[in-house]
């Protein structure tokens, strides 16, 4: 990287970020807002298992405060969120910034991971495929990533714990990080980020895309000229063809990984955002909803930081546009 | 000796009577030693010779959102603060009532009066690096006024209104006032106490207090903390007034998927499962490293029927409903044949439940003849109908976490009930829809559902005309005079006997009546693995004998 | 001289022909496997929807719970309930085909409206929707649907909508990509200088001519998206309920004895989702590659 760099990587840093700020108050703004509207309350949930009589709702709505106006509301959490009070969650009374933080680290483990392994798997097969073309080789590999692409992500779930348990007598269930007496931990681990990276359809759209962006670069017009002179065809060709679209190609698939990693979340019991989210919901847990909702726009919003650093490093002129 | 003496006091130990004086030092000193720790161990070991140690662990589905015993709503919680708390009196195995941190009681002539002399030699869990509270008084009264206050949210405030209030006499002596004799009152003291140092607002208590996620009790077992895979972790209390539990530690793991649980189970990474999945009872029946333990819980399973409506108010309908349904093939299809079928509205194990009463036999010619005497009649879709009216209803079940066993239940409902003319819409339901609809909108024509009962079998609330209301437990609008006469009969009574025999009366006729359809206990298993020992299970709260729970010296971890 | 003719000769000649003789043998199997399982679909709607099935799927039959295929008539065998599998595969099919109809006509419609105008006038327009886009792409979209469903209730049709919704900054940029380079060759200035009306240039050039083929993919694709989401919401158990068929929640019931050995229950489903999606990748992938001609350097 050289020097010249540095000055277009901060002018991209700081556009991201004022184009993230903006987002992160769009997104906090929608979410707040479909949640306003919802008919059913956190009340309930509190008093469940015993009925909740007249009074004690009565009781519950002063000790929570009187329901004020929609956009009071909205600005009054938006106020905490600027000082770093994400406020408390509603079921567990617990600050809700350090748990969405302890949750969304989980799985921001997850989704790396899994992405890492999509790569392995598809990076290859595209490559070959886009030197060769379709032959005896690179055909059963495509064919193979596009069926393993359509399976549902929490059947293989499933099976992979099955061949585990029943097959080869080892429990996979990785309690977060610390399966504490168990041989073999690290690969307890790797399973659901395994699972997560096979299985969620994201190989075969990054084969296709890979390919068909490396086929292109390869037919481009310097590429021939640096092969008729002999010159290194791979520096140019890597940097265009792989490293920027493989960039792109994962940045805009994190909303979807993030997706599917709340189904393995709850087949391996891994403590990450999804099964928050989901419990969450079900409580009408407001404020964790919200700190749920932001931290999962601020990790694609860094997948698209990412990419965009990645563009402006190898390519410092592009910064310009 | 000889050695010992030498090092210790550098003299020969060839000086007989500085020997002998130092002889006697060294003595009483191992003497004075015994003492000491005999008595800071009074508190100490369990007199049974059964051994110290070992680690348990357990799989919940779930984890429990909080840790103190006024705020918490579910099962979990329930479970963990049976083993961190302690209530003025306590129930042991052969459910009777049994001192805990009240020694003794008075109880005055006319019943209104509860005086509880307490324990002396109590210690709240020490926090960190401090010394432990002794438990007094101050904190039963503080307990009461917490939980009652208005911004507390609890559950538990409905439970406790009879009381009228409480007073202190003095250090170790409280008395409660009630506004009116109960019957069984001495069990309801068993709520837990909480500390009066220990939630940071004096006055209520909500989820934001730490206490709730910190709790200290004066139970067998401490909070040790909360691990970041949100495993719930228990150390023995050393200083338990009971005496020290055997097992060291007990540990909660949560689990999301039930099936993963018993997968847990079976691969060692828990020890125990609190309530096994009927399904997988023959899998870990064939495994001879657990015990499957039956106990049973003061519960049924029960369809109820809205008879508001109109097609739903002639009894004969609903009799017919009953008949038409196989609940023995129900449950050896679903649950193994584990559990009892019931024809009133008690469960099996419960004093007040009438043997004589047969369950109405499965008959499905009897069900038609029924819906014909009633009124109905095939119409051209094939269902029954009436006036013009089509006999289809809305069943309404609220999705719930586990409710495979239920899903299965409902539908084969519907089927059963196809096959005498009726048409039953299934409906699954938010939990927080379904409670609107039920017990306030009362928009539902038939719901499926479980109720939990205490040891007093007290269904006033369930069938009383006086219940119907918003939010009252009389869902389904049932109204009988003489349903309601021997119950304001039952609850002027303090005869045990005479109860029984109110109770038995009102069990027959419910049975012909059929405001609900009466299915079934079924017989809940634990399922633990057979290093622990002396296992006794509370039916409802689970741990409550924990603390005599060991395992062997070679078993131990 | 006579050689390059007859190179030339034989290049237009080859294009002279009907788009699937030029197509490589792989795009044709792609597309035909693609158009099989459409059909396919498509017929087991119908016969879903007219109740044309040789066994009720909602037929109980408690004593026959599980049982393998073949069992007394049961082609594919039965659930947890007795019930014959091969129907409810059928049945299940209604679960996503029309919402997912209107996931894809919604993104669809709203994409390329929003991809013409951001396209054709660009400024403005152009920056609102790229934040617009922008901000639907932040938004992971199992979270947002499980915010709809907690908010709203766990009705399909509102979840395609979202899905649809959130597919058109998709569409929309994908349109206005076209667009853009339409311009820089020029098409759309010359067709104004032939004095062509606007409603023509955008529906039959833009649209018809160059976008056809992008906005048939997109609706392959859209449909398997829209599979994979109503399996996984059924899956969750926040989609369609008991006793109406999904995919999605009869992979969850049978996953219940996975663990016990009996797989049947819950990998028919699972194929079932397996293939069908497949078919979906493949068609538009094999539509892709042939209308591009990007097969083969």
């Amino acid at each position: 990287m050289k020097l010249s760099a540095i000055r277009p990587i901060a002018l991209v840093l700081s556009r991201e970020l004022v184009i993230t700020v903006l987002l992160l108050l769009g997104v906090s703004f929608v979410v707040f807002i479909i949640l306003f509207a919802s008919p059913g309350d956190p009340f309930s949930v509190l008093l469940d298992g015993q009925l909740s009589t007249a009074e004690s709702k009565a009781g519950l709505r002063e000790a929570m405060g009187a329901p004020r106006s929609w956009y009071v509301q909205y600005l009054t959490w938006l106020a905490g969120m600027l000082s770093g009070n994400f406020g408390t969650s509603i079921r567990m009374g617990l600050p809700v910034l350090p748990e969405v933080l302890r949750v969304g680290l989980s799985t921001l483990i997850l989704t790396i991971g899994s992405l890492i392994i999509t790569l392995l798997i598809a990076v290859p097969i595209a490559l070959y495929s886009a030197l060769h073309g379709t032959d005896k080789i690179s055909w059963p590999l495509t064919m193979f990533s596009y069926v393993i692409s359509a399976l549902p992500v929490f059947w293989l779930g499933y099976i992979v714990i099955y061949l585990f348990t029943h097959k080869l007598g080892l429990f996979p269930i990785a309690f977060g990080f610390s399966t504490a007496g168990q041989k073999y931990r690290w690969l307890y681990q790797l399973l659901p980020i395994f699972v997560l990276g096979v299985g969620n359809g994201t190989v075969s759209e990054v084969i296709r895309f890979l390919r068909q962006e490396m086929a292109r670069v390869m037919s481009e017009d310097y590429i021939r000229t640096a092969r008729a002179k002999g010159a290194s065809v791979w520096k140019h060709a890597f940097k265009e063809g792989l490293l920027i679209p493989a960039t792109e190609i994962i940045a805009s698939k994190i909303p979807f990984i993030l997706g599917g990693a709340v189904i393995v979340e709850q087949v391996f019991n891994w403590p990450g955002m999804g099964r928050m989210a989901w419990q969450a919901a079900q409580d009408r847990d407001y404020p964790v909803i919200m700190g749920i909702a932001i931290l999962a726009a601020v990790f694609v919003r860094m997948g698209s930081l990412f990419q965009s650093l990645v563009y402006v490093a190898v390519n410092p002129r592009a910064s310009k546009e | 000796m000889q050695i010992f003496i030498h090092s210790a006091f550098g003299i020969s130990i060839f000086d007989e009577e500085v020997i002998m004086r130092r002889i006697a030092v060294v003595l009483l000193l191992i003497v004075a030693t015994v003492m000491v720790s005999s008595i800071a161990a009074g508190a100490g070991r369990k007199k049974d010779s059964k051994p110290d140690g070992g680690n348990l662990s357990y799989g919940e589905y779930g984890r429990p959102a909080t840790l103190d015993p006024i705020t918490s709503n579910e099962m979990i919680s329930l479970r963990l603060t049976e083993l961190i708390f302690n209530g003025l009196v306590g129930i042991n195995e052969k459910q009777e009532i049994v001192p805990e941190l009240a020694e003794r009681w008075d109880c005055s002539a006319d019943g209104r009066t509860y005086t509880f002399y307490l324990r002396k030699d109590v210690m709240w869990h020490p926090k960190e690096g401090e010394e432990p509270k002794p438990f007094t008084a101050e904190d039963v009264l503080f307990t009461y006024k917490i939980m009652m206050h208005p911004k507390t949210i609890t559950p538990l405030k409905v439970r406790y209104e009879f009381i009228l209030g409480v007073e202190k006499i003095d250090d170790y002596t409280v008395k409660f006032t009630l506004k009116r004799p109960i019957l069984n009152a001495l069990a309801k003291f068993s709520i837990k106490v909480i500390p009066k140092h220990g939630p940071s607002n004096p006055l209520y208590l909500t989820r934001n207090d730490h206490f709730v996620q910190s709790p200290i009790g004066t139970g067998p077992y401490i909070l040790k903390n909360i691990t970041a895979e949100r495993e719930v972790v228990l150390n023995a209390n050393e200083n338990y007034f009971k005496g020290r539990p055997h097992i060291d530690k007990l540990i909660a793991k949560p689990f999301a998927d039930q099936n993963i649980m018993t997968q847990g189970l079976m691969f060692n990474a828990i020890d125990m499962i609190v309530l096994v999945n009927p399904r997988d009872l023959p899998e870990i029946q064939g495994d001879k490293r657990f015990i499957l333990q039956p106990y049973n819980a003061l519960s049924y399973s029960f369809f109820g029927y809205n008879v508001r409506n109109p097609l739903l108010a002639d009894k004969r309908v609903r009799k017919a409903f009953t008949h038409a349904v196989n609940r023995q093939e129900m449950l050896d299809s679903f649950f193994n044949g584990q559990g009892t079928i019931i024809s009133g509205p008690f469960a099996p194990g419960s004093w007040a439940y009438n043997l004589d009463v047969q369950p109405l036999s499965f008959d499905p010619e009897q069900a038609r003849t029924l819906l014909q005497e009633a009124g109905f009649s095939r119409g051209p879709d094939g269902f029954m109908q009436k006036d013009g009216k089509r006999l289809a209803l809305s069943l309404k079940i609220p999705i719930e976490k586990e409710s495979e066993a239920v899903k299965r239940v409902v539908l084969a409902f519907k089927n059963y009930l196809k096959n005498i003319g009726a048409d039953i819409k299934v409906e699954f339901m938010e939990l927080q829809a379904w409670n609107q609809d039920v017990f306030f909108e009362h928009d539902f024509d038939i719901i499926f559902a479980m109720w939990v009962f205490d040891d007093s079998a007290d269904i006033s609330s369930l069938f009383h005309s006086g219940e119907i209301g918003p939010w009252k437990y009389n869902f389904g609008g049932y109204s009988n005079p003489e349903v309601d006469g021997l119950i304001n009969e039952s609850k002027l009574t303090l005869d045990h006997e005479k109860r029984r025999t109110i109770n038995r009366k009102l069990h027959t006729i419910l049975a012909e009546e059929n405001p609900y359809t009466f299915l079934w206990t079924l017989t809940n298993y634990a399922a633990y693995h057979k290093k622990v020992r002396r296992v006794a299970i509370h039916p409802y709260k689970f741990f409550s004998y924990a603390d005599d729970w060991f395992m062997e010296e070679k078993d131990q971890k | 001289m006579k050689k390059y003719s007859q190179i030339s000769g034989k290049i237009s000649e080859f294009s002279a022909l009907p788009f699937w003789k030029k197509a490589d043998t792989v795009d044709l199997v792609y597309v035909g496997y693609g158009l099989l399982i459409v059909a396919l679909v498509m017929v087991s709607y119908i016969l879903g929807s007219f109740k044309l099935l040789h066994r009720d799927p909602q037929d109980i039959d408690l004593q026959l719970m599980m049982a393998s295929p073949g069992t007394a008539g049961h082609l594919l065998g039965t659930d947890f309930m007795g019930r014959d599998m091969l129907s409810r595969l059928i049945v299940g099919i209604q679960a996503y085909f029309l919402p997912g109809l209107l996931a894809i006509f919604i993104a669809l419609f709203f994409g390329t409206g929003l991809g013409v105008l951001a396209g054709y006038r660009s400024g403005r327009f152009d920056t609102g929707i790229t934040y617009f886009t922008n901000l639907v792409d932040s938004f992971p979209r199992l979270v947002l649907i499980l915010l709809v469903i907690a908010a709203f209730k766990p009705d399909i049709y509102y979840i395609m909508l979202v899905v649809g919704l959130t597919n058109v900054p998709v569409v929309a940029s994908l349109i206005k990509g076209k667009i853009q380079f339409l311009k820089q060759k020029n098409f759309i200035e010359a067709d104004i200088a032939l004095g062509l009306p606007t409603r023509v240039i955008i529906f039959k050039h833009i649209l018809w001519h160059h976008c056809r083929s992008l906005l048939i993919i997109q609706a392959t694709l859209g449909m398997a998206e829209a599979i994979l989401i109503e399996t996984s919401l059924s899956y969750l158990g926040f989609g369609v309920q008991e006793p109406t068929p999904s995919w999605g929640n009869m992979v969850q019931s049978g996953a219940n004895y996975f663990m016990q050995g009996k797989f049947w229950p819950s990998t028919a489903p699972a194929l079932a989702i397996l293939f069908t999606i497949l078919g979906f990748h493949l068609l538009g992938d094999g539509l892709n590659n042939i209308f591009e001609g990007k097969r083969n350097t």
